[in-house]
This record gives structure tokens, sequence and C-alpha cells, in this order.
């Protein structure tokens, strides 16, 4: 399949395959999680690839810009609309199966199983061993995650604007392109590892593992909004909005005084349109105002989140390394 | 081993080992010479596990220090001239038997395959198969295999024969014995099954309950003992003289005879009777009597005036 799967030789030949010593070993244990990522990783790049045909072809054979043009819009989403949302939850889900199958067992199976024992005996020193057992699986990972990651942005960034209306923030591109994917999958691994570590059983670390994941993604949907600095457009309650640039991310909606004081949306909204015109009197409220990122801001924002991921992901594997340093496991 | 410069293998001082729960191994101080085979008996508990954890660096020690061939054993370098076969026989579920050789091959740089793969073949193991699919005694045989193939100059076995039918017991007993008398190898066993350990082995440890009661050679420590029995005099039994002269392991009244096992200060009185004990005998009265004085021979002794004792 790749360099790398050395078929296992059925009888004990050496100099087969060119993975020796610990990463051999590690190679080995995972072989089946680490075969099956490489495979999906193949398949995920050549399903993007045909995709990314199919969808050049459709904006060369229409030869318009896609801005405004609402007929086009409306073909897109139908012949893609479907597709790229299925991409995108196959990517975002990437990390999730990484942190659980692979970051949870990594250490706890060899704690539950007790082989910890055995593969630390060895003529190896710990701390080898545990940067062939970090390192090796955490390359496969994130390299896996970026790869798919880097065909899938290629992609979806011709067609960034007509996809889900443009919202790359809260309509899955935010997570599924860029360096988002593998730094998501390098943090959950390191969790899992981290979990597993402290748990030292395979399955409770797995779902605590899951359980992590669901909750920090809910602190990253609240928290990724202020990866950059948000612009607004301010227009007046009654008038008609200005038309956002068709590939920014709606952000939020508030109304507004005059000297600029914002309040909730749904502030002074009820179904006696009387009132609500007193209430607004009374606050002083004139103006609505849309606050957005512009596509522009979105690398800077992904790559800044990416960064929070990573120096994350670094805090706990560096809590890992110093606990197998400070005891044996 | 002849560019060793350090006659022992095991050297342990003032070592100890507490767990939450209380301490698991206490003030333990001993020496091992190279090349013997030594068995460590203790009940269950007493502390055994714990001391092959902290020979094989799985287990940090509380206090004191432990050296192995003069090396201590923080230092990775011990980690190539010693081997740990581990109670509960690790291996990896889903490797293959020649799979599992070529971790020991690819660990270890003085791995010796045609000894790993003589052991397996000699006990019928497939070395296609996955070690999942073995029995509990094909396992232990790879286990012993990987032990071997390390070519370590000290061998641990935490409870090596636990779980084998009598012909594989004996037919790795005689591996081992083989294995060790050809390459010189320390051996250090923990088990409790003090019978099988006394045709085996020629240095004893003795641990219960975390303390080290009785180190030595198995020539040295038995003949230290007799089995006395005679006519019970004085308050419990055993007679006054007796106490005066002689230290009294562990002594037992029925009806009007006394026996007692007693490590003799002098001639014994003729009015008694005195046999030699067997080891059994001799580790049994230690186990239960945990106020007897411990026996810590010359040989084994750490500081200097033991040896000029011995």
């Amino acid at each position: 399949m790749t360099t790398t799967t050395a078929p296992a030789p059925a009888t004990a030949a050496p100099g087969r395959g060119p993975l020796r010593g610990l990463p051999w070993v590690v190679w080995r244990r995972h072989r089946t999680f680490l075969r099956a990522a490489l495979l999906l990783t193949l398949v995920g790049c050549a399903v993007f690839l045909y995709q990314r045909m199919g969808v050049m072809d459709f904006l060369h054979g229409k030869g318009a810009p896609p801005e405004g043009n609402e007929k086009l819009l409306t073909e897109f989403r139908s012949r893609f609309g479907s597709t790229f949302e299925s991409d995108m939850e196959y990517l975002r889900y990437v990390p999730l199966v990484v942190g659980v199958f692979l970051g949870a067992p990594l250490i706890a199976r060899e704690q539950e199983h007790g082989t910890l024992k055995l593969v630390t005996t060895q003529s190896v020193s710990r701390s080898r061993w545990l940067a062939a057992t970090l390192g090796l699986p955490l390359a496969v990972a994130v390299g896996c995650s970026a790869l798919l990651s880097a065909v899938f942005t290629w992609v979806w960034t011709p067609v960034h604007g007509m996809d889900v209306n443009g919202d790359w923030l809260t309509g899955g591109a935010f997570e599924s392109t860029g360096p988002v994917p593998a730094a998501r999958a390098l943090f959950l691994a390191a969790c899992g590892i981290a979990l597993g570590m402290l748990i030292k059983r395979v399955v409770p670390a797995m779902a605590a593992t899951a359980f992590v994941a669901l909750a920090t993604s809910l602190v990253w949907e609240r928290f990724r909004g202020r990866l950059g600095t948000v612009r607004s457009i301010t227009y007046p309650y009654n008038g008609n909005g200005p038309d956002l640039p068709f590939d920014a991310a709606r952000f939020d909606d508030w109304v507004a005084t005059a000297d600029g004081r914002l309040y909730g949306f749904g502030t002074c909204v009820s179904t006696d349109s009387g009132a609500d015109h007193a209430c607004r009197a009374k606050l002083g409220i004139v103006n609505r105002v849309i606050q957005y990122f512009d596509y522009e801001q979105m690398a800077g924002m992904q790559w800044l989140g990416a960064a929070v991921l990573v120096a994350l992901a670094a805090v706990v594997l560096a809590f890992v390394v110093w606990r197998t340093r400070r005891r044996p496991l | 081993m002849s560019d060793d410069p350090s006659p022992w293998a095991i050297e342990a001082a003032g070592l100890g080992k507490k767990y939450r729960r209380g301490w698991a191994l206490r003030d333990c101080s001993f020496r091992l010479p190279a090349g013997r085979i030594c068995a460590l008996v203790g009940p269950n508990g007493a502390g055994k596990s714990t001391f092959l954890g902290t020979a094989t660096r799985l287990v940090t020690p509380t206090t004191g220090t432990l050296r192995l061939f003069g090396v201590p054993v923080t230092d990775p370098a011990v980690m190539a001239r010693t081997a740990f076969l581990a109670q509960d026989k690790p291996l990896y579920p889903r490797f293959t038997v020649a799979e599992m050789l070529r971790l020991g091959r690819e660990l270890n740089p003085r791995w010796d395959q045609a000894l790993a793969e003589r052991v397996v073949r000699s006990g019928n193991v497939p070395l296609t198969a996955r070690i999942g699919t073995l029995s509990g005694g094909q396992r232990t045989r790879v286990a012993f295999a990987l032990a071997f193939g390390k070519r370590p100059d000290l061998l641990l076995l935490d409870e090596p024969m636990a779980d084998l039918d009598p012909l594989a017991r004996h037919e790795l007993s005689g591996l081992l014995m083989a294995e060790a008398a050809e390459h010189g190898t320390t051996v250090l066993m923990s088990s409790h099954l003090v019978s099988e350990m006394e045709e085996m082995c020629d240095y004893l440890l003795l641990l219960a309950e975390g303390r080290l009661r009785m180190a030595g050679p198995t020539d040295a420590l038995v003949p230290a003992h007799m089995l006395v029995t005679g006519v019970a005099s004085g308050d419990d039994g055993v007679p006054e003289e007796l106490r005066q002269q002689h230290t009294v392991v562990e002594s037992r009244v029925t009806g009007r005879q006394f026996s007692a096992l007693i490590r003799p200060g002098g001639p014994l009185s003729d009015s008694w009777e005195a046999l030699v004990p067997s080891m059994e005998e001799v580790l049994l009265a230690y186990l239960r009597s945990p106020g007897a004085p411990d026996l810590i021979a010359g040989e084994a002794r750490l500081d200097a005036s033991g040896e000029v004792a011995a």
C-alpha cells in the first residue's frame, strides 16, 4: 500500500522492511490502525481529487463569476451541496477518531495487558520508548489529517463563496480546511494519550476521550469567533441592510443606539408593534448592526486557532513525558 | 562476565518501597554473588514482586539503593544486562511468535536469535502462530525465549513456573539450569513453591511482610539450624538452657514433648534429640515466627564486618 507497510515476515527473516528497532515495534503494534489510517487517507484524497475535477468542470462550463448569480448558486448547491457537507462531516470526525481509537489506547492498552512491563524492560531506555510510542503514531495521524485537509482545501477554495452561503465560520469549513483538522487531531490524540495513561484501562479511556472531544468542541464553537477581529456594518433600523461580501461569514446581529451601544437582536420585539416602538424610543435604538468576518480573515483565524490547539497539545504531551520520567507507569 | 569488575550481581542497601497502603518492602540489605541461582521465597504479598520491580526499574524505591554488577539500577546501562519475566508473562496477543522474537532482536543489542528459536521450537510452538492462540504453557515458553534470547547477565523471574504442567516445568527448569550454567548467568527467581526451589537453587532470600528474613547460600543457611526435640520443662515447655545457649526460631509443645527449630550457639545437650531440618522446615519456621531474629549469612551481608564474620 505504501512504502512503510512491510508485510510482516512469516518467519523471522532479518532485514525486511525499512523500519528497525523501536519504530518497527511501534509500527507493528499499531499496524491495523495505521494501515487503515493510510488507506482511508488515500481513499479520501482520491475522492477529493475526483470532486475537484467535477467542481472545476462546473466552474469552467458556466464561465460566469458565481457572485450574485442566484441561478448558478442554486445549481451548484443542488449538485455539490450534499457532497461538501459530507466531506466536511468526515473531516470533522477524523480528529475524534484519532483521539479515541489511537490516542486513548496508546499507553492504556500496554498498561492494561501488562505489556508495558515487557517493552520497558528490554534494552532501550524508557524515554526512547516513549519518544517512539508517541512520535510515530502522532506523526502518521497528523500527517494524514494534514494531507486530507490540504486536498480538501484545494477542492473547496475555488468555490468557497458558493458553498453554504459562503458561511465558512459555522458551516463546517473552518474546522475541515487548512491547519485546523491536523491541529485538532494532535490535540485530541494528546488528550487521549494522557487520559489513557491516567485511567490505565482502554475502554474507559476511550469514553473519557470522546467526552473531552465533545466538551472541547463546544468550547471551540464559542471560542472560534474570538480568533479574529470582528467587522461590523451599521445601518438604519428600518432600512434595507447592505449586502455583505458574498464570501463573508455572518457572525452576529444586533440593534444599536446612535452612539453605538449594542442590544440583542430580539430587544423590543414582540407582537405589539406600538409597544415595540415605544420600547425602542426609550432605549434609543435607531440602528441595526451586522457583525461578520471577511473571507480574507479566515486563514489567519485558522492558523491562530491551530496554534492554540498545538500549544495545548504540547502542554498535555509534556505532562505525559514528565510523568513517565518522574515515575514508572 | 570475566571483564566484570564487580563480583556481586545484586547489592541492595536499605532498599524500601512505600505504597499508599504501607511499606511493601522495608530496609532490605543484602548482596548476591554473580553466577548463583537464587530463590526469592516468601508468602503472597511479602514484597517479592516489588523487589523484582525495583531491579527492573519498574518500581522506583522510596529508600535505599540497588546496584546490579556494581552499576546503580538508575543507570540505563543495566537494562541490557538484565532480563525480566513478569508473573503474568505479558506478550502482544496479535504478534506472531516470530514477530515476538523479532521484538527481542530489535530492542536488544546482545540478542541471540538461534537460542530463542531453539527454546521456542523445543516446545513445538510454531513460529507463525499468533500469541493469542497459544496455550498458557506455550506462551510461557515464548516469554522464556525472549528472556533467554536477550543473553542477560542477570535473569529475574517472577513465579516463572506457576502456570506450567509438570512436564513443561521440568523441561523449562532443565533449560534454565543448562543456560545459566553455560553462560554463567545469575538467576533470581521468586516462588512460593519451596520444595521445587530446593533442588534448583544454591542461594536463598526469604522475604516476609516486606522484610528480609534470611539471605545466604543454602548450604550455609540450612545446616545452621537444628530441629531439637526433648522433654518439656520450664514455663512454656522449652528448657531454659536451650534458650540461653542457642537461638530459638520456633518452638512447639505437644504433651510432655517440646520441639524447636534452633540456631545452635554451641554443642547441644545429649538429653535432646537433634535432627537436621529440611529447607522447607527452616523456611516455614521463619515464616511462622515473625519475631524470630533474622539470619543474613556473612556472604550475603553488605557491611564490611559481615565479610570478616563469615
